[in-house]
């Protein structure tokens, strides 16, 4: 099949109900615009189009607001169980990812050097048939790296790569992994489950960042929301158990430091307690495993490991048993440990100990929606670092890339580059040119999601699917990169051909919904409900039905954490955190993003080191000097900046520059402090410990130049006299 | 037919626009802060600009140390202009760029703007911003810009309008139709955006709407009330 033929979307021309877009072989495709009720429309000549938001993994419904063909603002989607309307920094700021200037424009071929970063226009065929032969020289040894794509597009990666024997892994750089296995050990549930944050009234958190950028960071921030102000009489309380005073935890009632990796100890004493003072009611049968457990464990002990005093964790259990209903979450710093999975397990016990599953709250399983999504799992580091191991999967072979960028996300010290330059041909279907990207041979670069069809399963969350279609005309020569593995299926033949016979990745996506509708409502035309789901942005239920759980792991260990780099010659603890507006870097190349004051420290456009100012003073550090990090691995410089949240034997670097390539808005800026760590792995999740390599700090005698926007916070204190309260 | 009426006079006479930010719930997320940005067209300073103070932010999240570890604590205030009843900012203004409406905006006439800055040397709150630059967006970026909004060019001050277009847009529309506008119909974009709905806004000559009840709470206070400006915003004291 000719890919030319199906080079659909170009502009013909707008209709007034929508863009009217010509498909494949003439074939027309409408889009529907989303339908708001008629008070809340902006007069204009403006059209909503639903779809949904991919700037991070959540997958929030998102509304956008299309004007003489520009999207113009995009909104959360007001129906999407998901954020109901509400919507994040980063997702506001997604149109700065469609007119970004330095999207790549089309397919491209390397020139020069591997890694040198230059790059010629290469025609789409030229590059189809470069990919394409290349993955038939290598039989079984192609590598796609992917972000997690929960649709149909994981369904096309699978079994593209199955077909022709090759290996695919949805990989993320997130703490996620931890909590999968945990859930496994704790519930025996693969999926991951619902918090109900909303109801609860006491919420215990292990360095959950769920106010920043946590699994779901706008559904829990509306669940927040009504967890302290939604209810008439009841204020939900909760407090925050971490290292760190992060975003999330100047948010707590109370915030309760400890030292980093001891976090399962203290539940594991919480825990104790409420089985000592009678408090569970967890089935007798299961109880024993449970008591066995925490016999070996004392409270004294645990506070002399921990930091926390023993009248703290008495009052912490105390609390949290005489909740109405109290609900414990791990993850954070918590969870990116060499113990990161054991001590999310002995949070998970707490649960069990007080029965919250499944209970208004608690701890919620909803199975995620029918929607033939595949099952892929979504990898930690480890997956990805067997790739050089001994079995040498990638040596040789063609290595591809869908938005992941693990040359930014995978620290030196993993020695990861190799895998790129082992391979034969690296080939990246991103829109941008990042770290990874820009040592690739061949580009094929995908539309933007704005100019996209696709779909994305809701996990955990009452189910949902969220639909999306293309709101704006693609800008450049790009394509769909379904297209593009649907097309390469079709030059290949035979069984992968077989698998995957649709024509263009719109019809494909729009059969897995017909198949869909078909199973769920039998008899029913397609057509309507095909309509309706464009118009709304995707189909939900208003509530699943919880999932009963099969299982009640009791903790099986709780080994303190490791940590790489002697404490005498490395003082501190590191913590390197995603930060609020960059994320894991994703967000660097967004100008508002870079410009969006750092919520505690108000740093914009760069880098800084995070230092209790005691200790500073201590090395005679003032604010803004230049600071040496020093790990093991490596080390940075970045002015300091002093931060009154961290103890005194921490120091944290937020994540998301540091870019050496990624656009002008990226690039040259600040540090990657993922530079410093050790190659550290949380065994049963395959995750890296992003917390466990130890610094030390060295004076380099210079200034930086942190650019704080506080212009007016400092000396205003008398603001906040009348904004603080006794209840 | 409906009969004409002048916007500022609908049935029941005329609004008073007032917003409630509940301080227990704004976690400092700043998603109105970017909302903010995109809606109304606020330039982009780069780092430069930045480092020198000139940075543009019509609502911006004030944030406040307290303690040392282990009992730090920080909190956030979102602020924005407090659309004083009582506008330290207007009687300044030797052009009458910065004037009250009779449904209580602070306006600011960009077109009429000499730029003295006085008004900014008046506001107690310090959420009036000069631009110092034109304005400036690398293409593409321009095609985002949002047509119901003007783009401010060098010298003049601004700030926030309580998404002035929005409110116009609902009041046009319910004029048409012969009726109030409704209690939650106008909703500027960092009201829209802010998951834990600490932002309410509405109008509070309707002593049902949600932002009348909620500023009757015995959490609410003005800021630097003491001041006598008379601020359309009411902020609900975090509860500890
Ligand atoms: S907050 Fe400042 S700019 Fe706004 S009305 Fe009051 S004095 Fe004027
Ligand atoms: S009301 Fe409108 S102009 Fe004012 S801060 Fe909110 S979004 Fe910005
Ligand atoms: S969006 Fe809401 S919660 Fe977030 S910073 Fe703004 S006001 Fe606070």
């Amino acid at each position: 099949m000719d890919l030319k033929r199906r080079d659909f979307l170009k502009v013909v021309g707008l209709g007034a109900a929508g863009s009217m877009l010509p498909g494949c072989g003439g074939e027309t495709a409408k889009l529907i615009p989303y339908v708001l009720p008629d008070e809340e429309i902006v007069p204009g000549v403006a059209n909503w189009y639903a779809s949904v938001c991919r700037e991070c993994e959540a997958g929030c419904g998102i509304i956008v607001r299309v004007m003489e063909g520009r999207a113009r603002k995009i909104e959360g989607n007001p129906d999407h169980p998901l954020n109901r309307g509400k919507l994040c920094a980063l997702g506001q700021a997604s149109l700065q990812g469609l007119y970004n200037p330095d999207r790549i424009r089309g397919p491209l071929q390397r020139d020069g050097e591997r890694g040198e970063g230059r790059f010629k226009p290469i025609p789409w065929e030229e590059a189809m048939s470069r990919w394409v032969s290349a993955l038939q020289k290598h039989p079984g040894g192609a590598v796609l790296i992917s972000r997690p794509v929960p649709g149909t597009l994981a369904g096309l990666f699978s079994t593209f790569m199955k077909e022709i024997s090759g290996t695919v892994f949805f990989y993320e750089p997130s703490a996620e992994r931890p909590l999968r296995a945990a859930n496994r050990k704790s519930f025996g549930i693969d999926f991951l489950p619902d918090y109900d944050l909303a109801n609860t009234t006491y919420l215990l958190s292990f360095g959950a960042p769920f106010l920043s950028h946590w699994l779901s960071p706008v559904h829990f921030g509306a669940a927040y929301g009504r967890m302290r102000q939604g209810r008439p009489e009841v204020r939900g309380r909760f407090v925050q158990v971490e290292p760190r005073l992060s975003l999330t935890a100047a948010s707590a009632d109370r915030w309760v430091p400890i030292r980093p990796g001891t976090e399962g100890l203290l539940a594991v004493a919480i825990g104790r307690l409420i089985l000592e003072e009678g408090r569970t009611n967890l089935p007798r049968g299961d109880r024993s495993r449970f008591e066995k457990f925490y016999a070996s464990f004392s409270i004294d002990r645990i506070a002399n490991e921990t930091g926390v005093a023993e009248e703290e964790i008495v009052r912490l259990a105390r609390e949290f048993y005489t909740a109405a209903s109290p609900l414990a979450i791990g993850g954070g710093i918590a969870s990116e440990q060499t113990n990161g999975t054991d001590t999310l397990v002995a949070i998970n016990a707490l649960n069990l100990l007080v029965g919250n599953i499944n209970r208004p709250g608690g701890i919620r399983f909803f199975r995620p929606s029918d929607f033939p999504a595949s099952s892929a799992e979504v990898v930690g580091e480890q997956a990805l670092l067997d790739l050089k191991g001994p079995s040498k999967k990638a040596s040789r072979s063609v290595l591809m890339l869908y938005q992941a960028n693990p040359l930014y996300t995978l620290p030196p010290s993993t020695q990861f580059r190799q895998v790129f330059e082992e391979a034969d041909l690296v080939v990246s279907f991103s829109p941008f040119l990042d770290e990874s990207t820009a040592m690739a041979d061949l580009i094929l670069p995908d539309h933007f999601f704005l100019e996209s069809w696709g779909d994305h399963v809701t996990e955990g969350i009452a189910p949902a699917a969220g639909l999306a279609q293309p709101v704006v005309i693609p800008r450049y020569d790009t394509r769909p990169v379904g297209d593009l593995f649907l097309g390469a299926a079709n030059r290949f033949g035979g069984g992968v051909k077989e698998r995957l016979s649709w024509t263009d990745y719109r019809t494909m996506v729009r059969e897995q919904w017909r198949d869909f509708f078909d199973r769920r409502q039998p008899g029913q035309p397609f057509e309507a409900a095909w309509v309706e789901a464009l118009q709304k942005g995707g189909w939900w239920k208003p509530e699943g039905k919880p999932v009963s759980i099969s299982q009640r792991g009791a903790p099986s260990a709780a080994e303190p954490a490791r940590f790489e780099g002697s404490e005498k010659e490395f003082p501190f603890y590191f913590y390197p955190f995603p930060s609020m507006g960059l994320h894991y870097g994703q967000g660097a190349n967004r100008p508002w993003l870079q410009e969006l004051p750092d919520p505690m420290t108000t740093v914009v456009w760069g880098s800084w080191v995070e230092i209790n100012p005691k200790t500073a003073q201590e090395y005679g550090l003032a604010e803004r000097d230049l600071v040496r990090v020093i790990s093991p691995y490596g080390e940075i410089e970045a002015p300091v900046v002093y931060f009154p949240g961290n103890p005194p034997d921490l120091i944290s670097v937020p994540i998301g520059q540091g870019h050496r390539a990624y656009g002008r808005y990226a690039e040259g800026r600040g540090v990657n402090p993922l530079a410093l760590l050790a190659p550290l792995i949380d065994a049963p999740s395959g995750a890296l410990a992003t917390g466990a390599t130890r610094v030390r700090i060295e004076r380099t005698g210079r200034k930086g130049r942190p650019v704080l926007v506080d212009q007016t916070g400092q000396g205003t204190r008398r603001h906040t006299e009348g904004g603080e309260g006794e209840a | 037919m409906v009969e004409y009426r002048d916007q500022n006079a609908p049935p029941g006479g005329p609004y008073q626009w007032g917003m409630v930010i509940d301080l227990d719930r704004c976690t400092g997320c700043e998603a109105c802060v970017v909302a903010c940005k995109a809606e109304n067209n606020i330039r982009i300073a780069g780092e430069d600009e930045a480092a020198q103070g000139r940075a543009v932010y019509w609502i911006r999240i004030e944030r406040y140390w307290e303690g040392e570890y282990p009992n730090a604590q920080l909190k956030f205030m979102p602020v924005l202009c407090q659309h004083c009843g009582n506008a330290p900012c207007e009687p300044v203004c030797p052009v009458y760029a910065s004037y009250h409406t009779p449904d209580g905006l602070n306006a600011q006439v960009y077109n009429r703007c000499v730029g003295v800055r006085y008004c900014g040397n008046n506001c107690p709150y310090t959420v009036r911003y000069f631009n110092w630059f034109e304005p400036h967006w690398d293409e593409p970026l321009n095609e985002q810009l949002n047509p119901d909004v003007t783009v401010r060019s060098v010298g003049v001050m601004e700030k926030c309008t309580f998404c002035v277009q929005r409110i116009r847009g609902a009041q046009q529309t319910a004029q048409k139709e012969g009726r109030r506008v409704k209690d939650g119909e106008v909703t500027p974009a960092c009201v829209q955006s802010c998951p834990t709905e600490a932002l309410v806004f509405g109008d509070r000559n309707d002593p049902e709407s949600r932002v009348s009840k909620l500023a009757e709470s015995d959490r609410g206070f003005g800021l630097l009330e003491e001041l006598g400006t008379k601020p359309a915003i009411t902020y609900l004291k975090r509860i500890k």
